[in-house]
């Protein structure tokens, strides 16, 4: 093991040390519509969002906007349609065919589009990948204006894992063509209620 | 006021009408200049190249030159730049200190030390600037197109007082041309390809007349514009702002 | 070969070149009409880069608390001193648990150190799984660029790779069958791994966790599927602090490809129960290159590739002109402190043009650390005679007000009056593809001389 020789080394080679700067996020204030910046940049990352009035209406939506999925893995207590139910001991690779899961988001950023969401959320690490689409729901109330109020909010949690996810996978590794899809969910919907 | 008149080397020996443009715009202003005979270069391209440790008899012989003057001004960016950033490897004394502090170059000197934009100049035509990228990003002469600051162009502000000439804005605005010193031979091929395509960018965007505030940029790209015979004409600024067509 | 010649070869097809500047310049105008929407987006530099200032001012305290709260959570944690020191302990691990198949999601940090090779030596199979390293990979070629491995290869060829190497049908390089296909392909290695191993983008010292963020997916799709998950990381990945995060993730994405975040941005902190975390931390010349003060600041880098695409020379020359793990300007000053013999044409592969140095989103003064390096060079490793003596003579002349007045005289006169074949000879690089200034009968000196007389 070299660690202490790396230790030592660090300890010989490093400059003197230098203050931590304060984040003054009087910088980063802005005025502007939460809600709908969120959606903005949300379409801009190739997700969708949709507003809902009341809860209830989600599994009418979700069923018009999925017609096809059968197995649908639901997280949340407001939606009926989930058909494979899912426990701490689910074997992930079983999760392979899963066509939909919905998910409760904890919070999200209006400037990026992300959606944070946390292992307790969804109890199996790998379904938000694993899914072939994937449903996030936000209250109106969690969304913020940049990262840094988000880590502020986050910052007692129970750390084991978290994500924030900002519209479906996707690459542009051939000639910069932009291909959503790549090895996570196909795509992403957001209720915003 | 008095002003020293730095005239690079290349611009001494090359091209001696943009050291007289430099010079009567200068005296227009009403500026007392004294042009130091015995001045050489001042170390760029020793520097660029490595070998800034033999450049300090050059450096030192530049301040001695210029060392009685209030401002030294010079109308190539790179050049200022080296004097002002890069003489940290002589002693710091308070005449270096001095020179490195007050030397200006041209665009710069008559607009943010004299604090004038319209010097009378008519020139009617269709120009494109070529930012050089010592002057943008060394020298600060504008706002670049990496940062996120708010637009300025000194030389935009000196162009645009004279009289029938029109302004033509580049697709990329601040692209380095390729000359880079011994870049330009070292690495031909990409230097070469570079220049290509500032041409190009000028040509496309209906250029007649490039100009910019550092000449070795421009010697660079008149190369290829004469040895590829396209119709663009190459001056420098001073040149220009020293026009009344 | 130098850059020199590597860039030579590069731009003998210069419709290549064309499409290759203009992909990278494409990504260079997403990135700062992304930047642009940030208030404050040069305040926060200035606020990253003095975060990684403290960071690398108090490196060896931030490793010690990151790897006592990494333990607290479960996490095993390694230390290497190199390359080979690193491959090693990952191979250690992956022989404990008799692991055949590896996924692996992008890390600069195994290619720095080779790991690939390594462990198909020792029979184990490694799939890189992000979708340009995987076609790299086929093509058994190292990633061009940082971000964009692929950045090099039209979709063409990479149709012909996938036929080849994937079974795929011919496509016309339709980008969307391709991925599609790719995403089957990597589907069924994810499923199959035995272990997974990623880069990691942050490490944060407070809560000894560590962020990976891709677009594909494929480095949880890797470590939530395998049983054993092994993060690689350079030493100066730290961050002090978890809301320090928000600083570098604005930043991050942004930079490299325009996008206003990466679509996963993954905060590891406890491995699942039943399964193993573990963190290679690395030194192989980081320590090295901590010492230095003129280049200390290099090991800022988050790895973003921005001054890959702003780089005119880069766009114009590709990423394996540069024969380094790292291309570019940031490759052009971390390299030559590695190697300095084998990279010394790095440094002089830029114009100084400082695009790379305004564009970083940590505040790297990358283009006056290459001025720092020739300075180094020239001193360091043997020159070319001619070039060596014609500077060093050009500093003594240029040094003599006298001696100067008489060569540039002479000078003139020469290319003047010397016949055109002599002045562009194959000797002059100059004038290969540029004309020479046509020299005027007197110059500056003598004008100002005849116009004092005449006053």
């Amino acid at each position: 093991m070299s660690r202490e020789s790396i230790l030592k080394a660090v300890k010989k080679n490093k400059p003197e040390s230098l203050p931590l700067p304060e984040i003054d996020l009087s910088f980063f204030e802005e005025e502007i519509n939460l809600v709908e910046t969120f959606i903005d940049n949300l379409k801009f990352v190739g997700g969708q969002a949709i507003q809902l009035n009341a809860i209830e209406a989600m599994d009418a939506e979700i069923k018009k906007l999925y017609p096809k999925a059968s197995k649908i893995v639901s997280c949340v207590k407001e939606s009926t349609l989930g058909t494979i139910s899912i426990n701490k001991d689910t074997e992930p690779h079983g999760l392979e065919d899963i066509d939909l899961a919905i998910i409760k988001g904890e919070l999200a950023v209006a400037e990026n589009g992300a959606i944070w969401i946390a292992e307790s959320d969804f109890t199996i690490r790998a379904l938000p990948f694993i899914t072939n689409d994937l449903i996030l729901i936000v209250e109106k109330k969690d969304i913020y204006l940049h990262l840094h109020h988000v880590y502020e909010a986050i910052s007692k949690r129970e750390r084991t894992f978290g994500v924030f996810i900002s519209g479906p996978s996707k690459t542009a590794d051939i000639e910069q063509c932009l291909v959503v899809g790549a090895h996570g969910a196909m795509s992403l919907t957001v209720f915003i209620v | 006021m008095k002003v020293g008149l730095f005239i690079p080397c290349y611009i001494n020996q090359l091209y001696p009408q943009v050291g007289i443009a430099t010079l009567e715009v200068l005296e227009k202003l009403g500026v007392e200049v004294v042009y130091p005979t015995g001045q050489t270069c001042c170390g760029q391209p020793l520097g660029n190249s490595g070998y800034e440790d033999d450049s300090k008899g050059i450096c030192q012989l530049f301040v001695e030159n210029f060392k009685e003057f209030d401002y030294i001004v010079g109308p190539s960016g790179s050049c200022v730049y080296h004097v002002k950033k890069h003489f940290d490897i002589l002693e710091q004394t308070e005449e270096v200190i001095r020179v490195r502090k007050n030397t200006y170059e041209l665009c710069q000197f008559i607009y943010e030390v004299l604090g004038k934009t319209d010097l009378g100049a008519s020139f009617p035509y269709k120009v494109g600037i070529h930012k050089s990228c010592h002057g943008l990003r060394g020298l600060r002469l504008g706002s670049c197109s990496e940062r996120m600051d708010d637009h300025y162009s000194t030389e935009e502000s000196l162009l645009k007082e004279v009289k029938g000439l029109e302004l033509k804005t580049l697709n990329r605005v601040d692209e380095c041309c390729g000359f880079g010193g011994t870049f330009s031979v070292f690495e031909e091929a990409i230097s070469v390809k570079m220049g290509k395509d500032r041409i190009q960018d000028h040509l496309d965007s209906d250029v007649e007349v490039v100009t910019g505030a550092d000449h070795s940029c421009l010697m660079h790209l008149e190369g290829l514009i004469n040895r590829n015979k396209q119709p663009l004409k190459v001056m420098h600024i001073a040149e220009i702002l020293n026009s009344s067509i | 070969m130098a850059h020199a010649d590597e860039a030579a070869v590069f731009n003998k097809d210069e419709a290549k070149v064309d499409w290759h500047d203009k992909a990278l310049w494409f990504v260079r105008q997403k990135r700062d009409k992304s930047a642009h929407n940030v208030k404050g987006w040069e305040n926060l530099r200035d606020l990253a880069s003095a975060i990684k200032a403290n960071v690398l001012s108090n490196l060896d305290g931030y490793l010690l608390q990151f790897e006592e709260n990494a333990q607290k959570n479960g996490v095993t944690v390694h230390w290497a001193a190199d390359a080979e020191e690193h491959n090693k302990i990952v191979h250690s691990i992956l022989a404990k648990h008799d692991v055949k198949k590896v996924v692996k999601s992008k890390s600069m940090l195994t290619e720095e150190c080779h790991l690939n090779p390594y462990l198909e030596s020792h029979d184990i199979e490694v799939i890189d799984t992000d979708l340009g390293e995987r076609i790299v990979q086929l093509a058994q070629e190292p990633p061009s660029h940082i971000v964009l491995p692929a950045i090099h290869k039209r979709k063409e060829e990479v149709d012909v790779l996938f036929q080849e190497h994937l079974g795929t049908k011919p496509c016309n390089g339709d980008p969307q069958y391709l991925t599609s296909e790719a995403r089957k392909h990597l589907r069924d290695k994810f499923l199959k791994a035995d272990a997974a191993i990623t880069g990691v983008n942050f490490a944060v010292a407070d809560t000894g966790g560590f962020v990976v963020c891709t677009n594909e997916g494929n480095a949880d799709m890797g470590a939530h599927l395998a049983k054993v998950h092994i993060a690689c990381m350079g030493m100066e990945k730290l961050i002090p602090q978890e809301k320090h995060l928000g600083v570098f993730l604005r930043l991050l994405a942004r930079s490299a490809t325009g996008q206003p975040i990466t679509t996963y941005s993954s905060h590891f902190n406890k491995p699942e129960p039943g399964k193993e975390m573990h963190i290679v931390i690395v030194d192989n010349g980081r320590t090295e290159q901590l010492s230095r003060e003129d280049f200390r600041a290099s090991l800022h880098c988050i790895r973003c590739g921005a001054c890959m695409n702003t780089c005119p020379i880069y766009r114009r020359s590709g990423g394996h002109s540069y024969k380094a793990t790292i291309p570019g300007p940031i490759g052009s000053i971390l390299s030559p402190g590695i190697d300095l013999k084998k990279h010394s044409s790095l440094p002089f592969a830029s114009t100084l043009c400082g695009s790379c140095s305004d564009v970083c989103p940590v505040k790297i003064n990358i283009h006056e650390q290459l001025y720092k390096w020739r300075q180094v060079i020239v001193k360091d490793v043997p020159q070319p005679v001619v070039k060596k003596t014609v500077l060093k003579i050009a500093g003594s002349v240029l040094a003599n007000s006298k001696m100067y007045s008489f060569v540039g005289k002479s000078s003139r006169f020469m290319l003047k009056h010397a016949p055109r074949f002599l002045i562009y000879s194959k000797l002059n690089a100059w004038g290969k593809a540029r004309d020479l200034p046509e020299v005027k009968n007197e110059n500056f000196d003598e004008w100002y001389k005849k116009r004092k007389k005449n006053e």
